[in-house]
């Protein structure tokens, strides 16, 4: 981790009130890891089968939703495609906490952009801003990101690395199971297909890698890009991974637990008259 | 074992009911699988009337979250005079933990409680703020892989308070029965719309 | 040496990036030259009186500026201005008084226009900063005070000057509809009904007369543009007026020259 300074005087304090990363802890940790030999934790990933296509007038994006902790599944059913603008979105696969906040801070930069400008961001802007970004922390926020939306100039499909390289593609796939996603994609990617097919499409890729890697399961989330509409999520499009059985044990009967102590806080609630302040 | 997050040892796990929610934790405070330092060791806190936070993870880490979250809610409360929803609980703490993305606290926190219309509202994260939310149960600490297990098993949808009370509490025991470095008794609330129950639970002292 | 002090206050001020380094490396080569009394003084020091004058001037700048009121209904708030320009060569459509701070909160002002597109990006930057804390909008009352403590702190600090612009904001959250007006020295009230610049006293009182409790959005649109034609010197036109409404809806939105031009319609 990085050698951080103290605060020195005012200049530093205003400094470090200014937002952004907090490297307070830094110092401690390193002495924790070097003089105590403990080693930090692993971060939660989305080892994810992540793709996007782009068609005539729409870009459509899909992902798996499972997220790992090393061989443990996290969460069975979390989102992967992240809200950017009404017009762009965003499909993430690699640390699951830099994916979830680097794109909330691009939402957030896109909408002061759209305000300060009055018109819809451009999907090439949002892709120069992660990438500057990205390539800014070397790699260390580990985001994989497959970007597409649709905007003025038409609908745009981009992919970009955790160090800040991007591509602009017809057609891409990321994570983990891309390679069984993009097996798929290559055999039967056309540009003149429909917006259903392209659906069918994406859907298909994200099965393969759900099936074929480890690091991906669970349900298929589609998002569909239109110049008209903007973005529509379709949460949960295919469930090709439904729990089979449900337990139908009866219930712990009441008192099974033996307690020590308890304790019960009623809570009541309270009228508050509304009092004007000068 | 040679981790940070495995240094104390701990298991929490909360679970939804019918309009309650329920959270659970161990009390035992170790070093390693070496020495118990204490078996009353608080890991979950009170942030709002109907709110939970558990804390798992390194010890210190623990209170130095708890401590800050409970400034941040107080300040909230004073600024806007209003409570903090779970929802807005649980982004608040995302974005607290991400902050510190290069220099992580130690500790992955869970958030239980009910909103507004007396639903519950689950969430956990891991030590660097990846908010993730659950429907039904979340787990989190040295014994989570334990507690997947049994809560995938035991949970079901539509228990009452005191059903709730009897999975948390049979799966909190169970799990922490396989894990060495969390159990020595438990604590267990239970929060319904009207009222807070907490029952402390006799565990294991091996 | 002293121009460069109050650059960089200013955009320090005004969240510009980078003008840290600046200040730092003015505070190493340049503090040891100076004497104390070259900046110790500040402008805006209290009047034997008691009167901050410089407070007051900012206001007088305020007073002079082009009105803007704001008028809060049962179900809306509605935020209007006259958006006159000095010659006629001057491109109106270039120009918007009326702007969104966030999704649901909006603001005006009377004064001066620079001082108010920083307060206006300020005011933008908070609120997404809230949003992206905890992903929920933010409060009215709470997107006031970080304009009005923004515009205190320029009361307060060395080698600033007070903004000259008062401000009106509104919005619809959890506690209904809501009115704020924010003076250059950095006070705030919830208001019914307010205006501010050239004319607001008459305004006022032309407002207390058409006020009530149970005024509907549309209605409080109607008496809006009453008020603005009763300082206004010429044609009142769906081009130098504006107007921005938010309802139960939660939007904040500006009319169009069109819209704007049917209510120019109703009222006639």
């Amino acid at each position: 981790m990085a050698a951080v300074e103290e605060p020195q005087d005012y200049l530093d304090v205003l400094q470090s009130h200014r937002g952004g990363f907090s490297f307070e802890n830094c110092k401690r940790n390193a002495y924790l890891a070097s003089q105590v030999a403990i080693k930090p934790p692993t971060a939660m990933k989305s080892g994810t089968t992540i793709c996007g296509i782009q068609l005539k007038d729409v870009v459509i994006l899909a992902a798996d939703t499972r997220s790992t902790c090393g061989p443990m599944v996290a969460d069975k059913n979390c989102e992967k495609l992240h809200f950017i603008a009404k017009n762009v979105y965003c499909a993430g696969a690699g640390t699951a906490a830099d994916l979830q906040h680097t794109t909330e801070m691009m939402e957030s930069q896109m909408e002061l952009l759209r305000m300060a400008t009055g018109t819809q961001p451009r999907v090439c802007t949002v892709v120069r801003r992660l990438s500057s970004m990205l390539f800014k922390y070397q790699g260390y926020v580990g985001c994989a990101l497959v970007l597409g939306g649709v905007d003025v100039t038409g609908p745009h499909l981009f992919q970009i690395y955790p160090h800040g390289s991007t591509d602009k593609l017809p057609f891409t796939s990321m994570g983990s199971g891309s390679l069984a996603a993009m097996a798929i994609l290559e055999a039967e990617y056309n540009e003149n297909l429909s917006v259903e097919e392209g659906k069918k499409l994406v859907a298909k890729a994200i099965r393969a890698g759900i099936f074929n890697d480890l690091g991906s399961g669970s349900n298929v989330d589609v998002c569909v890009i239109t110049k008209d509409v903007g973005g529509t999520i379709l949460r949960n499009f295919e469930k090709p991974n439904e729990r089979k059985f449900r337990a139908k044990h009866a219930a712990f009967p009441i008192g099974t637990t033996p307690i020590m102590k308890q304790e019960i806080t009623k809570l009541v609630s309270v009228e508050e008259d509304v009092v004007m302040r000068d | 074992m040679s981790g940070l997050m495995e240094y104390n040892g701990s298991a929490i796990v909360a679970m939804a009911g019918e309009n309650c929610v329920g959270i659970a934790s161990d009390t035992r405070h170790g070093i390693r699988q070496l020495q118990t330092v204490s078996c009353n060791r608080q890991k979950t806190f009170q942030v709002t009337d109907q709110c939970y936070v558990g804390l798992s993870g390194l010890a210190t880490d623990v209170q130095t979250v708890s401590q800050l979250l409970n400034f941040r809610m107080k300040l909230f409360t004073l600024r806007e005079e209003r409570k903090m929803q779970p929802r807005m609980i649980g982004n608040m703490i995302a974005s607290m933990l991400y902050e510190k993305r290069f220099g992580p606290y130690f500790t992955e926190p869970v958030v239980a409680g009910l909103d507004g219309e007396h639903k519950p509202y689950l969430c956990t994260f891991d030590f660097i703020g990846c908010l993730s939310t659950a429907e039904d149960f979340v787990v989190s600490g040295t014994t989570a892989e334990q507690l997947f297990g049994v809560c995938e098993s035991f949970w079901r949808p539509g228990m009452n308070k005191d059903e709730l009370f009897e999975t948390l509490s049979q799966c909190l025991l169970s799990a922490a029965d396989r894990d060495c470095l969390a159990g020595w008794g438990g604590v267990v609330h239970i929060i319904t719309p009207d009222e807070i129950i907490t029952k402390k639970l006799k565990g294991r002292m091996d | 040496m002293q121009t460069s002090l109050h650059f960089c206050c200013l955009s320090l001020k005004s969240t510009d990036c980078d003008q840290i380094q600046f200040l730092r490396l003015w505070q190493h080569c340049g503090r040891g030259s100076m004497t104390d009394s070259e900046y110790s003084f500040s402008l805006t020091t209290f009047a034997p009186s008691g009167k901050l004058l410089q407070i007051e001037y900012a206001l007088n700048r305020v007073a002079e500026g082009r009105p803007a009121l704001g008028i809060k209904a049962k179900n809306g708030v509605v935020l209007a201005t006259e958006k006159k320009v000095t010659s006629p060569l001057v491109d109106e459509k270039t120009l918007s008084k009326v702007e969104n701070l966030s999704e649901s909160v909006g603001m005006v002002y009377a004064g001066m226009p620079a001082d108010y597109r920083v307060l206006l990006r300020r005011g933008r930057k908070v609120a997404q900063q809230y949003y992206t804390t905890y992903r929920e909008l933010i409060p009215v009352s709470q997107i006031v005070r970080e304009e009005a403590a923004i515009m205190q702190e320029f009361t307060q600090s060395g080698g600033v000057r007070p903004f000259g612009v008062s401000l009106m904001i509104a919005g619809f959250d959890d506690s209904g509809p809501q009115l704020f007006q924010v003076d250059p020295s950095g006070t705030y009230f919830g208001w019914k009904a307010s205006a501010i610049g050239k004319n607001h006293v008459n305004a006022k009182s032309f407002l207390e007369k058409r006020y009530s409790e149970d005024i509907e959005l549309e209605d409080a649109i109607h008496t809006a543009i009453l008020t603005l034609k009763e300082g206004f010197e010429e044609a009142i036109t769906a081009d130098n007026i504006e107007i921005g409404i938010v309802g139960a809806d939660r939007k904040f939105r500006v009319l169009t020259p069109a819209e704007v031009q049917d209510y120019l319609g109703e009222v006639e």
